[in-house]
């Protein structure tokens, strides 16, 4: 069963858009669950995205993509 | 020594010019810099550290001060700039990185110079002092009028510049000003855990010269002991450390987040405006009008307007010039 | 470079040098870290962020800005037997405290006639092209590789930073060890995708003082170091449309330097460009010149060309700044200019 990449609706608080600073995986690449797959920044402060589970990734924004609280930025497959 | 109303309006103006400025700065910045904050990015691109919250420690030693006297001062140089009288147009410019700013683009906000007010400040942290003792011996050596004043920031004082430079000046007593900023913060740690004592101006006695503290961030204060301790300075009588607690409103530079500092302090930042509360004094104690805050708050305005339509009219600097002013 | 694997797990350099200095910390006891705003905040480029989380104030110190006095203690806490790894926040700010690295940490060993171990790894940050001016964007290779009695590292990848960390601290000298900002991984700083690549998950050595080719060519060898190696791996690709195949070393190590890589690479493609963000003249291109020259000046086919900052400092404005610093077309426009 897949499950979403979600960058959390708590990891910032202004409603401020952030940035894919870049993937720390590759797609198709195995990864456990909670190993950091991104890195995004929100101004200026870098924050980690966990993999939710177990399994392939398949990467649905790219690296420099402006993301937004509660965005699906990727997948487990 | 008590500020005279003109000198609390100048003081009030310079601190509004300052604020006004790096407002109108600190919106242009962000230009090209959201959402993917690169620092590259945008009309001003480079490090940003606001002065906002701290321009009582300028205007409330500046106002004593002529354009023949020295300031040196650090990588938070706006608000000293403006009271020293630093050419705004020109600093403004230099800050956007133009060819008609100071030097012509190659310093940028953190190497302001502008030798026609004797002004210069480094992005060194405790670098201001040793070119201020330096400004200071060459007056007394030319037998020439003026002093020397040094701002730096708390965190600097560990600086062995800071320690070097306040026993060379009150050795050969030098006509030498050293103020200290204290904001409380040296980008993300807190004077508690970086400095042994709790306030700098104890420091002094170790020099066998006067130490003062400052406590609130008010500029008539600051106006008092920095009038004596310049005064002093004058009749040759040395030189003189003073710290004055003032206020980081703004992060370390833009972009910091502040995810160290208490939320507590964040929340209260507003309501410690320095400059609201010169206003506040000025309209109960010297019977400011709304009317005549009106007129200052314009002209304020209009100065920082028109250095910025200077500064974004300007033409940039040409590539090769880079290759220019190594040597005079 | 990088394959297409299973478990390919991307690092920027910042997080390499974290974790290369977490795994260090957890093995070995004498191990700490000094710095400004290295604890909480996790370094002003992020790399030491979590070894406060997991190692505590005590291990990780933030310190006053007294570069002299927590510089000089990294070195008397390393004769005493501690493995202390301190940050130098900007690579400029070594003018406060220089007599600290070149004259104590640099010269102790040789003073006591080689029974003093001082294992200091002094990481700083080099590199301008994002407009911070003359104070903070200076990249000084040749300033610290020049003074004899410390090692010099600096990795143009994660990979790379991982292993010479790891082999920094483990080193009985001390080591510079220079990282680029803008190679960093931090978005603020931009960021070159190219430095974000597979680092193992377990630590792993990358032997300081041994260059590596990072692209096989066969007409010119260009060689460069941090920046240098990401502009010449572009100009290698623009030369490849033109038929040109050039080899690119990345020399990871400027103290001890990989002269026998750059030479043998020279004997083969005839032809040599050295890259450098440092200030040219007495600088690292030099000396790869002169290396190569000594060695044997018949194998180059023409002289040898440099592409390296001019002698000025660094200008604020970015027309002059960009129009100062390394590129690719400057490596293009030189290898042109040998060929004519």
């Amino acid at each position: 069963m897949a499950v979403d990449i979600i960058v959390p609706k708590d990891l910032w608080e202004e409603e401020v858009e952030g940035v894919i600073v870049a993937w720390l995986t590759e797609e198709g690449a195995s990864v456990r669950k909670g190993d950091v797959v991104a890195e995004i920044m929100v101004k200026k402060v870098q924050f980690d995205i966990l993999a939710p589970a177990e399994g392939r990734v398949r990467i649905l924004k790219k690296a420099d993509e402006i993301i937004r609280k509660g965005d699906v930025i990727g997948r487990i497959e | 020594m008590t500020p005279t109303r003109e000198q609390k309006i100048w003081m009030y103006e310079h601190m509004l010019v300052s604020r006004y400025l790096e407002e109108m700065i600190e919106e242009i910045y962000m230009e090209g810099k959201t959402p993917a904050f690169n620092m590259a990015a945008g009309p001003i691109p480079g490090e940003m550290h606001l002065s906002k919250g701290q321009e009582p420690c300028a205007v409330g030693v500046c106002v004593h001060l002529k354009p023949f006297d020295v300031v040196t001062a650090t990588h938070r140089p706006h608000h000293i700039a403006v009271a020293k009288g630093v050419d705004l147009n020109k600093m403004t410019a230099e800050i956007f990185g133009k060819a008609t700013g100071l030097s012509g683009g190659r310093g940028g906000h953190m190497h302001i110079f502008d030798p026609d007010v004797n002004f210069s400040c480094s992005g060194i942290i405790g670098q201001s002092v040793g070119p201020a003792v330096g400004a200071a011996l060459s007056r007394k050596l030319q037998k020439k009028e003026g002093v020397a004043v040094a701002f730096l920031g708390e965190g600097a004082v560990n600086q062995g510049a800071f320690h070097e430079g306040l026993n060379l000046a009150a050795v050969w007593k030098l006509p030498v000003i050293f103020v200290i900023e204290d904001n409380g913060w040296g980008i993300s740690v807190p004077k508690t855990a970086s400095t042994a004592v709790e306030h700098n101006d104890i420091r002094a006695q170790a020099y066998g010269i006067p130490g003062h503290y400052v406590p609130g961030n008010n500029p008539l204060e600051i106006f008092r002991v920095a009038g004596e301790a310049i005064a002093r300075a004058r009749r040759g009588e040395g030189p003189s450390l003073i710290e004055i607690e003032t206020l980081r409103m703004a992060g370390h530079f833009m972009g910091d987040a502040e995810q160290y500092r208490p939320k507590e302090e964040l929340a209260m930042l507003k309501a410690r405006d320095p400059i609201v509360a010169m206003r506040t004094y000025l309209m109960t104690v010297d019977k400011m009008s709304e009317a005549e805050d009106q007129e200052i708050v314009t002209r304020a305005r209009k100065r920082a307007e028109a250095a910025i339509a200077f500064a974004k009219e300007s033409p940039y600097p040409r590539g090769e010039e880079a290759l220019e002013k190594v040597f005079v | 470079m990088t394959t297409v694997t299973s478990n390919v797990r991307k690092q920027t350099i910042a997080r390499a040098m974290a974790e290369a200095i977490a795994q260090e910390m957890r093995t070995d006891p004498r191990v700490f870290v000094m710095g400004e705003d290295i604890g909480q905040l996790g370094g002003v480029f992020g790399n030491t962020r979590g070894l406060f989380e997991e190692f505590g104030p005590e291990r990780v110190r933030d310190t006053p800005i007294s570069e002299t006095a927590f510089i000089g203690a990294a070195v008397g806490a390393a004769a005493d037997g501690m493995r202390p790894v301190v940050e130098l926040m900007f690579v400029d700010f070594f003018g406060v405290c220089m007599d600290a690295i070149y004259n104590l940490m640099a010269k102790n060993t040789y003073f006591s006639g080689g029974k003093l171990s001082i294992p200091v790894v002094l990481m700083t940050a080099t590199g301008g092209g994002y407009s911070d001016a003359g104070q903070h964007s200076q990249c000084l290779h040749a300033t610290f590789a020049h003074l004899p009695g410390m090692k010099v590292v600096a990795p143009s990848n994660a990979y790379d930073a991982k292993g010479l960390m790891i082999s920094a601290i483990r080193d009985d000298n001390p080591v510079i060890y220079l990282f680029h900002k803008a190679l960093q991984g931090m978005g603020w700083l931009g960021t070159e995708p190219a430095s974000i690549v597979h680092v193992p998950e377990e630590a792993y050595t990358v032997p300081i003082g041994k260059a590596a080719t990072v692209r096989e060519g066969r007409d010119v060898t260009i060689v460069g170091i941090t920046s240098g190696v990401h502009h010449a791996l572009k100009a290698a690709e623009q030369l490849e449309q033109k038929g040109v195949s050039a080899e690119v070393i990345d020399l990871r190590s400027l103290v001890p330097l990989d002269r026998e890589h750059v030479i043998n690479s020279v004997r083969k493609t005839g032809r040599l460009i050295v890259v450098d963000e440092d200030y040219q003249s007495y600088g690292v291109t030099g000396e790869i010149i002169a290396s190569v020259v000594e060695a044997d000046i018949s194998m180059l086919k023409s002289p040898p060309k440099r592409v390296a900052y001019p002698d000025i400092p660094i200008p604020f404005s970015r027309p002059m700044e960009q129009w100062a610093l390394p590129n690719p077309a400057k490596i293009v426009a030189a290898y042109e200019s040998m060929v004519k």
